[in-house]
């Protein structure tokens, strides 16, 4: 179906700011050949196959570097992989039975199957390396496979979904980007609002975009209008700020020094979220203690002043310490991850509080430390003691299963904070995959039963006498961040580059017109009915 | 020249799968050493091809024969040392 100027495709917007470019359609994959025979000189054919498997190694160590040193080990298995000399001599044996290159190579890898039938471990690979083939069988046939994005100009990119190779390929000319699929909590969202590129995600009418077609992205509007300018772009609502300070403190979410360094430039109160994984997911090794509390004396140092918020260790198998143990799971997300590592790991936790412990008193900062993926109050209060006999830190959990959440009044006096990752809370309340690009609509921070979990927990922690925070995605939204501080919320950390919005908006209300806008929240039915009625409340006050 | 054999146990939870294997063969490539690996009482496989090695199909607690042709006993040592480091997952 043709799109006349002035259509209107509705999808989940991404960032303040609207972008007006033209529109780069991210081509569906081109037909390869089929199977082939060649024309008799198979010498031709082992050298072709030769140079596209080399051709193809070396994308394989662009993608490592790109990805950075987290996957670097999976993208040299593969390697490996590839450049097999068993598979090689299977292939040279195809191609002088009179198969071409591209066709000996895909036979190859596919006889694999049945040697290796039932190896659940050897199976995922299997699937990359059948991957890898159809990239050798590419290149023989001149087809391109990357996303082959413009390098100059201003385009907006419209494809299904992103993955993290292909967001890692977006370029300067990418100013704008519309997916068919995919939430808020997507990959591309993430990416898109860090660097702050202007998106909508989710928008299925988006499909119908065409090349050339002048576009503008407006996620203030949620919206894309077809042949749209800017003076149709939906104003964010421009708070004015009535205080000086916002009515709950605004902390930032880091996950390095750079972050952190960063973070410090802006007005942020502290670190609502500190995330340290990242240091050790590129280790090979575990870091002796020396090094973690150099690494996090030097984060403490730099984070802007106020309390700083650290997270223990977050990783599952889906994100795998490479030097912890972490056997595959069906389920990562439902698996042995966060705080549940402490099965097997324990010694680990205990080293990572003890060395934050040593970076905690060189650098004098105040520090309060919390474990996620925590889902029962005795999971919590073991946390709690093994992070007080370890240094003089403020005490909490992350809330993100629905079952803490319901075990909050069992904590009164066992913690000093909970901080709330929407994220998760979202993906384990909806029981909707994070990672699957066709739930973005159950994932949207605006559902009316994700606004209600999230007063009960503020109510009860509350009751329970125990501070409470959010760290997730939806507190970098500056109107969700109201209703938030509504709710009874004490305080909200948010993307760095969302810091000053939502400290602007916080700042702009009073707490009493917070709690009324909240209520408004809780009387919406849709996300959609949820997100407009609490833009109108806010229209009215600011 | 002579052979020299070792046993090495497979400790890793998921058995001799991509990562270990790779990592054996870029070992046994860089040595430049020829060696050899596979169930005791089966015929041994050159250890240079990581599918090779994989369809082995070694499992969690399982011992595999390692030869390496050499007459350092200390290189082979070392070699199986690492090997054997590989195997522990």
């Amino acid at each position: 179906m043709a799109l006349a100027n002035g259509a209107i495709l509705t999808g989940l917007g991404v960032g303040l700011n609207a972008v007006r470019a033209e529109v780069f359609r991210v081509k569906p994959q081109a037909a390869l050949p089929g199977p082939a025979k060649h024309l008799g000189d198979a010498v031709g054919e082992k050298e072709t196959l030769k140079g596209a498997i080399h051709h193809v190694a070396s994308y394989l160590d662009e993608l490592s570097i790109k990805a950075g040193e987290t996957s670097a080990e999976i993208f040299e298995a593969l390697k490996m992989l590839l450049e097999d000399e068993d598979l090689f001599e299977t292939a040279v044996a195809e191609i002088e039975s009179g198969w071409n290159a591209a066709t000996a190579f895909i036979v190859a890898v596919d006889s694999l199957d049945e040697i290796f039938a039932g190896d659940a471990a050897f199976e995922e690979r299997l699937v990359d390396l059948k991957d890898l083939a159809k990239r050798v069988a590419a290149h023989i046939a001149g087809v391109h496979m990357g996303l082959d994005l413009p390098t100059s100009g201003a385009f907006v990119i419209v494809g299904d979904d992103f993955s993290p190779a292909d967001t890692a390929q977006f370029t300067d000319a990418v100013v704008g980007v519309v997916t068919i699929k995919g939430g808020p909590t997507s990959h591309t969202a993430i990416i898109c609002r860090s660097k702050s590129i202007p998106a909508v995600v989710s928008c299925t009418q988006a499909v119908d975009l065409v090349d050339g077609m002048s576009v503008l992205v407006d996620p203030v509007g949620d919206r894309v209008v077809v042949g749209g300018d800017d003076s149709m772009a939906t104003k964010a609502i421009s708070f004015v700020a009535k205080s000086f300070e916002p009515i709950v403190p605004v902390r930032a979410n880091i996950g390095s020094l750079e972050d952190s360094v960063q973070a410090a430039a802006t007005a942020a109160n502290g670190v609502g979220l500190f995330r340290t994984e990242l240091l050790y997911l590129s280790e090979k090794t575990m870091p002796s203690a020396e090094k973690q509390a150099r690494s996090y004396a030097e984060i403490l140092k730099a984070a802007p002043e106020g309390p700083i918020v650290v997270r223990t260790i977050d990783a599952g198998s889906d994100k795998p310490v490479p030097f912890l143990d972490m056997p595959h799971e069906e389920n990562p997300a439902l698996g042995i991850r966060g705080f549940r590592l402490i099965q097997d790991h324990r010694q680990f936790l205990i080293d990572q509080l003890t060395s934050l412990e040593v970076a905690r008193k060189e650098t004098g900062r105040e520090v309060w430390v919390m474990a996620p993926m925590i889902a029962t109050a005795s999971e919590a209060i073991e946390f709690a003691e093994m992070a007080r006999s370890c240094g003089e830190y403020k005490v909490g959990i992350m809330v993100e299963t629905p079952a803490i959440a319901m075990a909050l009044q069992d904590l009164a006096g066992k913690l000093d904070f909970i901080s709330v990752g929407t994220n998760d809370l979202s993906q384990y309340l909806f029981a909707a995959d994070r990672m699957n690009a066709g739930l973005g609509a159950l994932l949207n921070p605006w559902q009316p039963a994700l606004v209600r979990m999230l007063q009960v927990i503020a109510s009860e922690s509350e009751k329970a006498g125990i501070s409470s925070g959010v760290c997730g995605e939806s507190a970098s939204d500056p109107a969700f961040a109201v209703v938030l501080a509504g709710l009874g919320f004490k305080s909200v950390s948010a993307s760095r580059s969302q810091v000053g919005a939502v400290r602007s908006a916080l700042s702009a209300v009073t707490l009493e017109q917070a709690q009324q806008v909240a209520k408004v929240a809780l009387s919406a039915t849709t996300a959609d009915q949820c997100k407009a009625a609490v833009l109108d409340a806010l229209a009215a006050i600011a | 020249m002579s052979t020299i054999t070792k046993h090495v146990t497979i400790e890793d939870p998921i058995g001799l799968h991509a990562r270990p294997a790779g990592q054996i063969v870029k070992l046994v490539k860089e040595s430049g050493l020829t060696v050899r690996m596979g169930k005791a009482g089966e015929e041994l496989v050159l250890a240079n091809s990581p599918l090779r090695m994989m369809a082995l199909k070694a499992k969690t607690g399982e011992q595999l024969v390692v030869e390496v042709d050499t007459d350092d006993q200390g290189v082979a040592d070392a070699l199986f040392a690492q090997i054997q480091e590989f195997l522990k997952g």
